[in-house]
């Protein structure tokens, strides 16, 4: 089955009814393989051989539509080691599937699902890394977050947590100390592109290789900024302990979306009512957050394809500002602001409302003008276009295979916005669209941002009238939550929400104990990362930058 | 100015140096190149980097520096003895010579350029007849320090920028001579005094207001074209790929610190406040202005063309390296080639 086989029509995707999916006409679908079905929280699952998951999920990619592998999650039980292959459609995210594979304990070997979603490459890599599967057939089963020189995978059973592993430049592969020149006769010159270096938004190390100024290869290397915040939220309890964490994620600050992304997966499982009224205020500063981060994206965009000392970096931190100042009245916090609570928020709206309402919508009236600005300074001049326009492309066949979401699926002209495809919080209730561009370039994913902001000034605007018209006695920010949550041994959830980056997905597992068993993030800057190989080789070094810098990447969210 | 003695003989007939033969001619012109060189850094080194501070910061909406003495005027200070007083690290495979000479040549190309250039009061070290090409001579020598710093720092980044800069310079080295030749034929002389002294004659009389002849108003087209070759030739947004912080760290400069980098800093101010005193001289009527001294409107003009500059920088993306040779062979050239053509066509028919 080849990867550039036109999908088929929506009409003949097997499962998919009026109400909601068939599962049995899926298990069905690829019957031989298929040696159990279990119940997730979020989705039914099938349970599948370990040397068929490419048949299988090419069957259910082919013919059942699920054409978006969101995530791998990897884990061990007492028994056995599990994959779980998330699968969505990106035309309806509620129709979910999930697959599992489990393998045995003393010889972990699955087959890779890498060649049916190219995404699966860096999730295998990572499960291999962190957890200790091995994947057959896939290319490039190296550790991914961790040290070439890392004894043992630090998410397994069997591995001493208080032994600690001091890995110095000499032991480590040092990737700066080879040269990896091709030979006295070869034309092309290898450069390592970070981990210290100005354009790579953090810790990136970039491995490349050049042919004149010009990318013959690409590689990017990550995991300096690994902090295994999936065992942190592993060791915390579900009520009060993993909710700051999220912040650390993208902290450019998407914190309360991420936090969003926790309290979703967190409530599905344990069942838990959020109130409408706290919808709404989670909904107002999640979207405050997207226009932070965003107008972050914006100015460092500037600062790759301007160079230091520019203007739209500071004009974006600028106007960047009135919304952390914002952020602080309503959080206390400028940057972790921890602000959501499992069932709802921590504080209603600082008093007096009236005066903070009014300092929203005054930032709101202003912002029109500094978009305008923004497109004057930026989008219109023409340099800049020379220097977007048509230079890291992203076919929206290739975004969709690498698992890509958010403006970098959007700028590829894929319609697809968890927060109007798998509605949550109460953005369904709201007047908005969801922004696409198709030019799949770097000028379209910049353009999509900037339009995002708009539309989230205009969820902001509703959300403030909302809250200024909400009977006083009814304004519950959380509903009864039980001190301690234990939700029942063996439930499974993966929710994900529409982070700043695109598609964060938590997956979950209880084991009966007020800590989750399994905790694993789908981090969306991990998958949209994976595409700048496509994007940039062939093309000259400073569109790589610049197809990086327009991915809007965050190293936190990348090696969590 | 025209008529005016240059420099040294001034010095020479006021200190009475005849006497001395050819060591006092010498002692006089070590006496004029010092107080040029004393008057081209205090612009550049003293002056230049906090006002560069200052204007950037203006421009981006900044406040800069604020804290050590009136306006931040102390950190002047401040940033010499904190720049000068660093580590100086060089790197093992540097290759000596050429490592060490590079900041020099790029420093000094720049400082000889200033010997020519009229900057009015007489303040002139010397007034040959091939000025201009003296000029233009000695500022590509830059070139060769950046090719030097790229190649001998043993690293890949300053080897890519060192090679951006050969083919950046290259490309823009013809433009910018080939429009200034288009001021030459309009002078009728490559002496520096003299392509100054015909600015002075009146163009057009507006009531009260007497319009020079400035080559600038006289030819805009070919300022205009000065201004975007110098723009590359000095290394500045849009064209600053030679260092492109972003993308090759700082290209050539990558891995020079302490007195070494201060040296290409001052190198790469010196230049761009020749190319201001090029713009000056050979377009906006070099120090001629009413009232005030020649000196002070010569030293107005070159801040004007260090501000557009410092605008630049804040307002424009950089372009793409190929872009960058494609606009240079394909536009500028080419437009260059007509103004000079047409200038020398028009001067033909009507006989300036």
């Amino acid at each position: 089955m080849s990867l550039e086989e036109p999908e088929p029509p929506t009409t003949s995707e097997v499962g998919a009814t009026e109400d909601g999916l068939d599962y049995d006409a899926l298990e069905e679908l690829v019957s031989e393989h298929v040696i159990d079905r279990e119940s997730h929280v979020n989705a039914e699952a099938l349970v599948i051989r370990p040397d068929a998951v490419q048949d299988t999920l090419s069957a259910l990619k082919a013919e059942a539509g699920f054409d978006h592998c969101s995530a791998v999650t990897a884990q061990e039980y007492e028994d056995r080691y599990e994959s779980i292959y998330h699968l969505k459609k990106f035309d309806d995210p509620t129709q979910q599937l999930s697959v599992v594979v489990p393998t045995n304990k003393d010889q972990p070997v699955s087959e890779s699902a890498e060649p049916v979603f190219r995404t699966a490459d860096w999730h295998e890599r990572e499960a291999y890394d962190l957890v200790g599967i091995d994947y057959n057939d896939h290319p490039d089963l190296r550790r991914i977050l961790l040290p070439e020189t890392w004894q043992g995978h630090p998410m397994g059973k069997d591995y001493n947590q208080n032994q600690p592993q001091v890995v110095p430049l000499r032991e480590h592969v040092n990737p700066l100390a080879e040269d990896h020149s091709a030979g006295e006769d070869s034309d092309t010159m290898f450069v390592n592109i970070g981990p210290h270096h100005p354009a790579t938004h953090g810790v990136l190390h970039v491995k490349t290789v050049l042919d004149g100024e010009q990318i013959a290869d690409i590689d990017p290397d990550i995991g300096y900024l690994h902090r295994n915040e999936e065992q942190m939220c592993e060791q915390s309890t579900y009520r009060h302990q993993i909710m700051p964490y999220p912040d650390r994620w993208d902290y450019t600050p998407g914190g309360i979306l991420n936090e969003w992304a926790y309290a979703r997966a967190a409530e599905s499982m344990a069942d838990i009512e959020v109130p409408e009224y706290a919808q709404v205020l989670r909904t107002m500063s999640a979207e405050l957050t997207r226009i932070a981060a965003h107008m972050l994206a914006l100015g460092t965009f500037g600062l790759d394809v301007y160079g230091d000392f520019n203007a739209i970096f500071m004009y974006a931190v600028r106007d960047r500002e009135a919304v952390q100042n914002l952020l602080e009245d309503l959080t206390g916090q400028r940057l972790m602001f921890n602000y959501l609570r499992l069932g709802g928020v921590a504080w209603d709206l600082p008093e007096p409302r009236e005066e903070f309402l009014d300092d929203v919508r005054e930032f709101l009236d202003g912002l029109p003008e500094y978009i305008e600005e923004y497109h004057n300074l930026i989008t219109e001049n023409e340099i800049f276009q020379l220097r977007c326009i048509d230079t890291g492309v992203l076919p929206p066949e290739v975004a969709k295979n690498y698992g890509a979401t958010g403006p970098v699926l959007r700028g590829s002209g894929v319609d697809y916005d968890l927060r109007r495809d798998d509605p949550y919080g109460y953005y369904d209730e709201l007047d908005w669209d969801v922004v696409t561009e198709d030019g799949c370039d770097n000028y379209s994913r910049v353009l999509v941002r900037m339009r995002e902001v708009e539309e989230s000034a205009k969820i902001i605007r509703q959300c403030a009238d909302l809250l200024e018209d909400w009977p006083e006695d009814d304004r519950e920010i959380q509903s009864n939550v039980p001190r301690t949550l234990q939700p029942d041994a063996g439930k499974e959830v993966y929710e994900a929400v529409e982070g700043a980056k695109g598609e964060l997905g938590i997956y979950m597992r209880s084991d009966g104990t007020d800590k989750p068993a399994r905790f694993k993030i789908r981090s969306p800057c991990f998958s949209n990362l994976q595409t700048l190989p496509e994007m940039s080789e062939g093309e000259y070094i400073p569109d790589m930058v610049a197809s990086l810098g327009s991915l809007d990447i965050v190293l936190g969210e990348v090696d969590r | 100015m025209a008529g005016s003695a240059p420099l040294p003989e001034t010095f020479s007939d006021l200190l009475g140096l005849e006497q001395f033969g050819i060591a006092g001619e010498f002692l006089a012109s070590l006496l004029a190149a010092a107080l040029v060189g004393t008057f081209v850094l205090l612009n550049t080194a003293v002056a230049g980097p906090w006002a560069k501070r200052k204007i950037t910061a203006s421009f981006t909406d900044r406040i800069s520096v604020n804290r050590v003495g009136p306006w931040g005027l102390g950190t002047i200070i401040v940033d010499s003895v904190r720049l000068l007083s660093k580590e100086l690290i060089i790197p093992e495979d540097a290759d000596r010579p050429a490592y060490d000479l590079a900041p020099l040549v790029l420093a000094g190309s720049a400082l000889l350029g200033f010997a020519v250039i009229p900057m009015g009061n007489g303040i002139q070290v010397a007034d040959p007849e091939v000025g201009l090409a003296y000029v233009f001579a000695v500022a590509s020598i830059a070139s060769l320090g950046l090719v030097m710093a790229g190649y001998s720092s043993s690293n890949k980044y300053s080897f890519l920028g060192g090679l951006r800069a050969v083919a950046q310079n290259l490309a823009y080295e013809i433009p910018l001579v080939l429009t200034g030749a288009s001021v030459v034929i309009f002078a009728g002389t490559l002496q520096m005094s003299e392509i100054v002294a015909v600015q002075q004659q009146t163009l057009i009389e507006l009531g009260p207001v007497a319009i020079p002849a400035w080559f600038g108003i006289l030819n805009p087209f070919a300022f205009a074209l000065f201004m975007i070759a110098n723009l590359a030739e000095v290394g500045r947004n849009p064209f600053d790929i030679p260092e492109a912080p972003t993308e090759i760290v700082a290209g050539y400069q990558t891995e020079y610190s302490s007195v070494y980098f201060v040296l290409f800093y001052l190198g790469e101010f010196i230049h761009i406040f020749l190319g201001g005193a090029l713009v000056a001289t050979l377009f906006l009527g070099g120090p001629a202005g009413p009232v005030l001294p020649g000196i002070v409107w010569f030293t107005a003009k070159i801040w004007a063309v260090f501000l557009f500059t410092q605008w630049a920088r804040s307002a424009l993306p950089r372009v793409r390296i190929d872009q960058l040779i494609e606009i240079g062979w394909k536009g500028l050239l080419v437009l260059s080639f007509a103004n000079l053509i047409l200038t020398a066509v028009i001067v033909g028919v009507v006989g300036v």
